[in-house]
């Protein structure tokens, strides 16, 4: 089979035509895609942000987009590097729908690195483009692809973003089709948040928890009170500490809680290993239960 | 007529008895040695002859014959000069019976005798031979004099080892100026090192069980101080351990009449840009590397990403097995490299990965290839990843006035205790610490009730460990549970122990 046969074509009017995307003012007349059209009448959401990004970033978006798609929403992103990857990832992981809108043709793999990904998306999600197979990925392609991913969707999450990335485009043209923009707020002295946290500043809706963004979703938010039970006295301590504080070294838990690393490190070790925190860059993060 | 004068000559840290036999009969005046003599050897001829004339004695006007026994082995070094020179002017004298005495030094032209490389392996390969005095240079006495079973007599000048040798003259056996000094400890404490207490416990660890330890965060937040403090923290060197390591230094040419002994353990950390011999060790004429250097010491690699990847590798090899062979074409030269391996490396080549504050300017293919090398062959022998964070100087302050943090006495007080449990464990077994335990130690030494095991199993899916994972973290829980002075690991042994893993990805 060529590369090219397994790509089909649908035109704006046609039946099957994603019917979100035919409200915004300029839908493409044509859509090429591979895999199941079908997923993007479901409740959609856009998971996207920058290429180069944090690990905090990436385990927030990763976690968006698997909590989401365990709610039956389908993900929706862009494929690039970063965010957008960790985006579909996060759905794949949970089994869930995702879809991701490139900005060149369906047959063409950009970045190439993420040509495992494709494959994956192709099995199991869907690969969709205005573009005609063959099309190059050019820089000029991607600002009106990125109306795509917003006009699918009801919501545009906008995970982690640089000053000036791509994703503030897309959030922005969500906005003018009058769909909800959130976005994770970010470290205020970190590089990596300028874009997101502006969003919020404009008025973009903040997401303080994972399950917000099944909100505007008319989705139902998982109670988090449930976790307290299933945790021992100094586990409890540590995790009301990180609740509190946000996240921290193990010094500064040690510190708080007055006991010595040899006595800390293996609770922080059972915490994790029962999902309620994890650890990163030598520092420990409360998991979003 | 003919001499034999007993030596010795160095084979890597070792070394072997030599005998200088000289022999002189009638014809055309000359000076040969034969038997394998490198260079310096060779131009021994030129040295001695004006060194024997200068002190005044006679040079026989005949053909002198230095023949090395055994012949077939290479030999080297200028400490030939002295037994040689002694052989030729004993020649048809009346002399003092040599069979348990041998001698080494280095002669100048005006008959002064000059310290010598390795006198230390000669004279125990020379005690080990049966010989009972040692002839040396003074500036090499204080070193061989740690040998206690044996007599050292340093000498200052040609003329009195003629003296000792026809009888004229009765030299005085050296006796070592201080017993023992190892009080000093020349590394930095760890009390020094604030608001860093879980890398402490992680290195006390580490050092417990001889667990080679990668220690990883941004710039500037301690991670070569504390590598620095480690030395401080191993258990005191035994006699037979100082002898070894000096031996070693002594080879090297790095021991002074200041410190003639190694009596602390060695920390070694070489320059990012060292060569695989500087290293490992070679060279023509074979001399030991920094990781023998490091032998029973500590050798830290700060900045491990600058490193030439190809000497990483090579360092895989001796680090597994305790020692270096080298291969000349006349002989195999081996060295020992028994050492705790400490990696520091930053999180990205630029360093700025983990910090949000700044920005990382490396590509994501800096970044892969960087991650590459940390995760190397190499980075089999390496059992515990520590996250190092930088302390905040408003949280310091605070620390500082909580005022509790371990200090290198109570930290080594620890490893102490726990290297004894080890040793008594595996007495025999040719292994002496956890960090040590292959696959078939691990089943035996490492074994987990019920409730540690679903705890590895639940850690192995949940916290995405892998096989060769799972394994250092048996290890590491046995330490911990030798630490707690416990003889079964524990599941607080195993969950702590799982705070040191190797993340999946690294980053």
């Amino acid at each position: 089979m060529k590369e090219t046969d397994r790509i089909q074509m649908i035109s704006l009017g046609e039946a099957g035509y994603p019917s979100r995307l035919a409200e915004i003012k300029n839908p493409p007349n044509q859509l090429y895609y591979i895999g199941n059209l079908k997923m993007l009448e479901q409740p959609c959401a856009a998971v996207i942000g920058s290429r180069t990004t944090t690990t905090y970033g990436r385990n927030t978006g990763t976690a968006i987009a698997k909590r989401l798609a365990e709610h039956g929403v389908t993900v929706v992103s862009g494929m690039a590097t970063g965010i957008d990857s960790c985006a579909h990832n996060g759905a794949l992981g949970a089994g869930g729908n995702t879809a991701a809108v490139l900005g060149c043709g369906a047959d063409v793999c950009y970045p190439p690195e993420n040509d495992g990904l494709k494959r994956e998306l192709e099995c199991k999600g869907l690969i969709i483009t205005e573009y005609a197979p063959g099309t190059r990925a050019e820089r000029y392609n991607f600002p009106t692809r990125n109306r795509i991913i917003s006009g699918l969707c009801e919501i545009t999450v906008v995970v982690q973003a640089r000053n000036r990335s791509g994703s503030l485009i897309t959030a922005e043209l969500a906005a003018e089709q009058g769909r909800e923009v959130m976005a994770v707020p970010g470290n205020i002295d970190s590089q990596y948040n300028l874009g997101n946290n502006k969003l919020i500043k404009e008025g973009a809706t903040p997401i303080i928890s994972i399950d917000d963004v099944l909100e505007p979703l008319g989705l139902r938010r998982i109670s988090a009170e449930m976790a307290r039970h299933k945790l021992s006295d100094t586990e409890y301590e540590i995790f009301h500490l990180l609740e509190e504080h946000g996240e921290m070294g193990i010094d500064e838990v040690c510190y708080h809680i007055g006991k010595e690393p040899a006595y800390i490190n293996p609770v922080i070790s059972v915490m994790e290993m029962k999902g309620f925190v994890f650890t990163a860059l030598g520092k420990i993060f409360l998991a979003n239960v | 007529m003919l001499t034999k004068v007993k030596t010795a000559t160095l084979s890597g840290v070792k070394a072997y008895p030599v005998t200088v036999e000289t022999d002189l009969h009638k014809g055309m005046p000359g000076f040969n040695i034969v038997g394998l003599a490198d260079t310096t050897i060779r131009e021994a001829t030129q040295r001695i002859k004006p060194a024997i004339m200068n002190c005044g004695f006679h040079f026989p006007n005949e053909r002198v014959t230095v023949n090395l026994v055994p012949a077939a082995r290479p030999k080297e070094g200028s400490h030939f000069d002295l037994p040689i020179a002694l052989g030729i002017m004993m020649l048809g004298e009346e002399v003092l019976e040599m069979e348990n005495t041998a001698f080494l030094g280095e002669i100048s032209l005006d008959g002064k005798v000059n310290p010598v490389r390795g006198a230390l392996p000669l004279a125990i390969a020379l005690r080990n031979a049966g010989i009972k005095n040692i002839v040396l240079p003074r500036g090499n006495a204080e070193e061989a004099a740690i040998l206690e079973d044996i007599n050292i007599l340093p000498i200052s000048d040609l003329s009195e080892a003629v003296d000792y040798v026809a009888g004229d003259r009765k030299l005085q056996v050296y006796k070592r100026k201080k017993k023992t000094d190892e009080g000093t400890r020349d590394c930095p404490d760890f009390a020094q090192v604030i608001g860093q207490e879980s890398v402490k416990r992680a290195i006390v660890i580490g050092a417990a069980g001889n667990h080679g330890m990668l220690m990883m965060g941004s710039p500037g937040c301690g991670k070569t101080m504390m590598a620095r403090c480690i030395p401080g923290i191993l258990p005191k060197l035994s006699y037979e351990e100082k002898l070894e390591i000096t031996g070693i230094y002594s080879v090297a040419g790095l021991l002074s009449e200041e410190h003639p002994i190694v009596q602390q353990r060695p920390f070694r950390s070489p320059h990012h840009t060292i060569t695989q011999t500087g290293l490992i060790g070679g060279g023509a004429k074979p001399r030991p590397g920094e990781l023998s250097l490091a032998h029973r010491g500590v050798i830290f690699l700060d900045e491990l990403g600058e490193f030439d990847a190809r000497v990483i590798d090579a360092m895989r090899q001796p680090v597994e097995e305790g020692i270096i062979r080298i291969n000349r074409n006349l002989e195999e030269v081996v060295f020992p490299s028994r050492v705790m391996v400490v990696i520091a490396a930053n999180p990205c080549k630029c360093g700025n990965l983990w910090d949000e504050r700044k920005l990382c300017t490396c590509t994501p293919k800096q970044i892969e290839s960087h991650r590459r090398k940390l995760m190397g062959p190499f980075a089999d022998r390496i059992d515990m990843h520590i996250k190092v964070n930088p302390v905040d100087k408003e949280k310091l302050n605070e620390m500082r006035l909580a005022g509790r943090w371990e200090d290198t006495a109570s930290m080594r007080a620890k490893v102490v205790a726990a290297r004894v449990i080890q040793e008594n464990r595996y007495r025999g077994q040719g292994f002496s610490c956890n960090g040590e335990l292959d696959e078939k130690g691990i089943k035996q030494y490492c074994s987990l009730d019920e409730e540690c095991h679903r705890m590895m199993v639940s850690a192995y899916d949940r916290l995405n460990l892998s096989m060769r994972g799972y394994n250092k973290i048996l290890k590491i829980a046995r330490t911990i549970a030798d630490l707690d002075g416990t003889e079964n690991i524990e599941q607080k042994h195993v969950a702590e122990a799982l705070m040191f893993r190797i993340d999946s990805d690294m980053q």
